[in-house]
């Protein structure tokens, strides 16, 4: 499926709406992956929860975004752990980048 | 190919047993040694092309390569000693994988599927546009599909 010049919109969890801390490490990269049309639903849910520890409805959430708007941003993480993430998913072969936060 | 519920107990780890049949056997494995299919070039750290042959590309191409290479090792070890995975049971043949195998075939298989929709000039599926068949894209066409049967057959044990 083409990729689409929809906005990125942030994810809908605790984390990501906390405001930032001098606590926290810069997490200035997006994880975001995108549609490819040849990977099934079940899978790329099976990959996210795998990836990244969610319940299943959170997984599938984010899946149907891909799906419906041909990308969704996954997680805003420090360069290293974006990258891991990154890495983890591509071993999967889905579509995934880390992009710098603008 | 299908999942039997109801872990075996026979190891610390759970097993996932799938019924499949000697035909299916045959085109798991012929599917399997497709491997791997997408193209060392595929990945992309980034859409920015700024990052094209920046470190962390090469990383991702390194990690990749690497990963290919432990997957290609464990397909031979299938291909050498396929018993350790396919049992007979009365009446029946099945696919017998613990977790992590069933992690490890997903992504190969996964490898295959992706890789030849490239190979296909990367079809809007949904559209059901008919791919203009060739010899050397049926054996493509067949293996996108083939590998996606199997996936899903894998995935039920997950669901």
């Amino acid at each position: 499926m083409p990729e689409t010049s929809a906005p990125i919109t942030v994810p809908d969890t605790e984390e990501e709406q906390k405001p930032k801390s001098k606590d926290r490490p810069d997490r200035g990269f997006l994880v975001i992956c995108w549609n490819d049309p040849v990977n099934l639903m079940d899978y790329v849910t099976h990959v996210f929860q795998v990836v990244f520890g969610w319940p299943k409805a959170k997984a599938e959430r984010h899946m149907l975004q891909v799906h419906q708007t041909g990308k969704s941003l996954l997680a805003r993480e420090t360069f290293e752990k974006a990258e891991h993430y990154v890495h983890q998913l591509q071993g999967y072969s889905l579509h995934a980048t880390m992009e710098r936060e603008e | 190919m299908k999942f039997l519920p109801g872990p075996k107990k026979e190891s610390a780890e759970p097993l996932l047993a799938f019924r499949i049949s000697a035909r299916e056997e045959a085109l798991l494995l012929a599917t399997l040694r497709l491997y791997p299919v997408l193209a060392n070039g595929h990945h992309r750290i980034s859409q920015d092309p700024k990052t094209a042959g920046s470190a962390e590309q090469r990383l991702l191409e390194e990690s990749m390569a690497q990963l290919r290479a432990a997957h290609r090792r464990k397909l031979d070890e299938l291909f050498l000693a396929p018993q350790r995975f396919f049992k007979d049971a009365p009446e029946e043949r099945r696919l017998v994988l613990t977790g992590a195998q069933l992690e490890w075939l997903l992504q190969v298989l996964n490898d295959i599927k992706v890789g030849s929709w490239v190979q296909l000039g990367c079809p809007e599926l949904e559209k059901a546009a008919p791919v203009n068949l060739t010899r050397p894209n049926a054996r493509s066409l067949q293996a996108m599909h083939l590998s996606g049967e199997f996936q899903a057959a894998l995935l039920e044990a997950v669901k």
